[in-house]
């Protein structure tokens, strides 16, 4: 159907081009290498014609009109330049700088905004209208997103970010004339607002109207034109969104969303508070050198050679005095997929460690231990699912704290496609949007599980032809609705809520049952069993998928889960007996192990990029390591099927190694042989591994 | 050929952009074997009263009576009125004062700060009034060229100096515009 679109022929400055019907003036003229001022248009945005920044002139006619918007028609003649079109240019900006607080001199912003380049491409060397001086409101009420109304120019990128990118609708227009305003909500403060920091409306404000209130002002920024970019991918939860981040002499100064994404990621720029906000804090102080407790229990600097000694010395000890079975290994779910292949190598050939595991708690996988068949596990459907999902079921608390993007997918579907929805679970993360919500308190999601699956199969058993159906009638024991409600002591309005749920998942041709990682992480299989037997209801997608998304406490846990062997149970770690090592990637929201490390272990040391201060007590060694956006590494995805390579975007202070480096290091002192020699082969290796558990999962 | 003539005064300002002009360095002794500068606060003039010249610059805001005054004269006084820096141009840095009453400024100067001890507002004949608000140059006078920056490059203010000499009114190229 495409390719029967037969190209229109038109003119730009004299330019014959040839271009699809559909686009507007101005696509075409960036298609063909032209430039066309703009300000309120975004190439991640809907256009609005707004400004009128890009007016050109369309077959000499009198009035110039606004390229964004405009659809190309064959045989138009289109200038985009002349005397008479920047003059207009010139006076909208100098109206847009006269009618706020625009002087850039004084504004930190200046430097990196969109509305001081245009001035200066368009040579606005003075204005010929009186600045108003008129005083606007403030809005920093947030300690992510600052508003400052004074340096708006109401362009409503930000209203179409809110509603296009993140699905909020939080954005809109307030008051009319000289007196509009963006506002949060109905005229709510930032922080009073349903707002969840996203910060889409900042990254696209052309202007200093919206800005991050981590790095404010130019004295620490500089300017746009001395800064690097690097292009990599945020590792905080396992959507892998690509990003851009900005460095000024190795300081971070902003981290974005990539536009256009690309690989079917978030698109548009799509990022969450903890990858835009939360990566800029500093949590702590840093550990620059190796450090070593003396007998007094006072910390002092160590060499890294006698440090990494100490480290084996410890180690081996603990366990030539209990055996391998008291050296706990626990690494960070945030670490790469090669840290973790040298850890498990450095631990499990090293000391012949009993268990090994994450810091966060991964009891999230106890949902893969039940399979179709006795030693075999499902496979969770991807995240991209959610885009073709007909009805959403999300059981627990998915909060806007854990998976922020996961929820701005889902709300997006339910606003722009109708599609329905329900939660279970102790707060509704979908209101307003969701069409159904269950409160049950945390742990009961299980037990409406259970009703919800008997009374659908109650429901499908004449129709349902998936290929699991048959033995899922025989494991789904009938149980009583009525029962269960009372026990829940779920009101009328729920209980007919219940019935529409179990009606809708019926219906549905493509549901996605979202867990969160607390229900997954339940100990009562049956329930699981019920969980997955729902999913599989509706039977599988591809081979081997389920329609269920578990999400995960860390950005890596599906790397770690892989890698570290977690399914093997016996080998987890439960607790720290005698001693162990640590692999500690302190990030704002997980800096203290899931396990309690108890004081008076025989020996613990732990790597980590700060002075861990929780372990200060217990710890005899810190080594020292780079933090994640100090260090490269790969990432393993939500549904443990895809792979990317997180490029550092800052050097690690001096001195400190790429913690594979540390590892390798200590497995020498151990006497480990090791299969790979260099970061090459050990990313080979690792990427190998997880490869390997793909492709099985295709085949 | 008669060498043409220069003065430049400043207003409400910082000094920046007349240091701006002395750091064009050795470029200076081009430019002064082609042009004269009659009074200007390099040379330390206390009189206004100067008589006409070809090209009049301006340096700062005009924020009191007495920038009123002398911006008022030099306009008289010269066939080309430049505006030299952000402050002479858009108001600059001065204008933080426009969004607050004049009285809260001068309390605010002479009476509440810090090490302030029973301060009073000065005020006497001699003493040039605050304006209301802290004006463009361009607000009070007719201005024929403007070089924005804060201040701006030497390399802008020489080009401004150099299209002058050749007869023409400077519009700076986009790449030497800066506000900040």
């Amino acid at each position: 159907m495409e390719n029967n679109i037969q190209p229109v022929k038109i003119t730009i400055d004299g330019q014959e081009v040839f271009v699809n019907p559909e686009l507007t003036i101005l696509q075409a003229a960036q298609q063909n290498g032209i430039r066309i001022p703009t300000l309120c248009h975004h190439a991640a945005l809907s256009d609005r014609g707004g400004c009128r920044m890009c007016v050109v002139q369309v077959d000499g006619a009198p009035r110039l009109a606004a390229s964004c918007v405009t659809p190309v028609r064959d045989g138009m003649e289109v200038v985009t330049v002349n005397e008479r079109i920047t003059e207009t240019r010139r006076t909208i900006l100098e109206f847009l700088f006269a009618e706020r607080n625009h002087n850039c001199m004084f504004c930190p912003q200046s430097g990196d905004c969109e509305l001081q380049d245009l001035a200066y491409e368009l040579q606005m060397d003075h204005l010929t209208v009186p600045q108003s001086f008129h005083e606007f409101p403030v809005d920093i009420t947030s300690d992510t997103i600052g508003l400052d109304h004074n340096r708006c120019i109401l362009c409503g990128r930000c209203v179409r970010a809110c509603e296009e990118i993140s699905g909020c609708y939080v954005l809109n227009f307030q008051n009319r004339g000289p007196d509009t305003l963006i506002g949060f909500d109905l005229n709510e403060m930032r922080e009073d607002s349903a707002c969840t920091s996203c910060g889409a409306c900042l990254q696209v404000c052309p202007t200093g109207a919206l800005y991050n209130r981590y790095r404010t002002h130019y004295a620490v920024k500089g300017h746009a034109k001395d800064w690097q970019t690097v292009r990599t991918v945020c590792p905080l939860c396992g959507l892998l969104c690509p990003t851009v981040s900005t460095v000024k002499d190795d300081y971070l100064i902003k981290i974005e969303g990539a536009i256009p994404a690309g690989n079917g990621q978030p698109e548009g720029g799509q990022l969450c508070r903890q990858g835009r906000f939360d990566v800029l804090k500093n949590s702590g102080r840093r550990l620059l050198h190796p450090m070593v407790k003396k007998t007094d229990g006072s910390w002092a600097e160590a060499s890294w050679e006698s440090a990494l000694d100490l480290v084996v010395e410890g180690l081996t000890a603990v366990r030539d005095a209990h055996g391998g079975n008291a050296v706990v290994g626990l690494a960070s779910g945030l670490s790469s997929n090669e840290e973790l292949v040298c850890f498990r190598d450095l631990m499990v050939k090293g000391w012949e460690t009993g268990q090994i595991g994450t810091l966060e708690n991964s009891g999230f996988q106890n949902i893969y231990r039940i399979g179709p068949d006795k030693g075999q596990t499902f496979k969770e459907a991807s995240w991209k699912k959610i885009a073709e999902a007909d009805f959403i079921l999300a059981v627990g608390t998915v909060t806007h704290d854990s998976q922020p993007v996961v929820g701005s997918l889902i709300r997006k579907r339910i606003i722009r496609d109708n599609m329905r929805s329900a939660g279970i679970g102790p707060n509704d993360f979908l209101y307003p949007y969701g069409t159904h919500h269950i409160s049950v308190k945390n742990g009961d999601e299980l037990l409406l599980i259970k009703a919800i699956l008997s009374e659908a199969v109650k429901v499908m058993e004449k129709t349902a032809s998936a290929p699991d159906v048959g033995k899922i009638f025989e494991q789904a024991a009938p149980v009583n609705v009525k029962d269960i409600v009372k026990r829940l002591q779920l009101d009328a309005k729920a209980e007919s809520a219940l019935d529409e749920i179990i009606r809708d998942y019926v219906d549905s041709d493509n549901p996605l049952i979202i867990v969160a990682e607390d229900v997954a992480a339940q100990k009562n299989l049956s329930g699981l069993r019920d969980l997955v037997n729902l999913a599989l209801l509706k039977g599988r997608h591809g081979n081997d998928r389920l329609r269920l998304i578990v999400l995960k406490p860390c950005g890596n846990s599906m790397g770690a889960y892989k890698l570290l062997h977690l399914s093997d149970e016996k080998k987890q770690a439960q607790t720290i007996p005698k001693g162990g090592l640590v692999l500690l990637e302190q990030d704002p929201f997980q800096d203290t192990p899931h396990l309690e490390i108890p004081v008076g272990l025989d020996f613990l040391a732990v790597i980590s990029p700060y002075r861990p201060d929780s372990l200060d007590d217990c710890a005899h060694v810190l080594i020292p390591k780079p933090l994640w956006m100090e260090s490269d590494g790969t990432c393993t995805g939500l549904d443990g099927g895809e792979i990317a390579f997180r490029q550092k975007m800052l050097d690690a202070p001096a001195g400190i190694n790429p913690s594979w480096q540390t590892l390798m290091a200590l497995s020498a002192r151990a006497n480990v042989q090791l299969d790979y020699g260099s970061w090459d082969e050990l990313r080979q290796k690792a990427e190998q591994e997880i490869q390997k558990e793909v492709s099985s999962e295709k085949a | 050929m008669k060498k043409p003539k220069l003065a430049t005064v400043w207003c409400e300002a910082c000094a920046g952009c007349h240091m701006s002009f002395l750091d064009l360095d050795e470029a200076l002794i081009d430019i002064l074997s082609q042009v004269e500068i009659t009074v200007s606060p390099v040379t330390d003039f206390k009189d206004y009263a100067f008589p006409q010249v070809d090209v009049g610059i301006v340096e700062g805001g005009v924020g009191n009576e007495e920038n009123r005054e002398v911006i008022e004269h030099l306009r008289r006084q010269c066939r080309f009125l430049i505006a030299w820096g952000d402050c002479a141009v858009f108001g600059g840095i001065h204008t933080l004062r426009n969004w607050l009453p004049k009285d809260d400024v001068l309390r605010c100067g002479y009476v509440e700060t810090a090490s302030t001890v029973n301060g009073i507002i000065p005020a006497h004949e001699d003493i040039p009034q605050l304006l209301d608000k802290v004006l463009p140059v361009n607000a009070v006078v007719a201005v024929d060229g403007y070089v924005p920056g804060c201040p701006p490059a030497p390399e802008a203010l020489a080009y401004c100096l150099k299209e002058l000499l050749a007869g023409r009114l400077p519009v700076l190229p986009a790449d030497m515009m800066h506000f900040d």
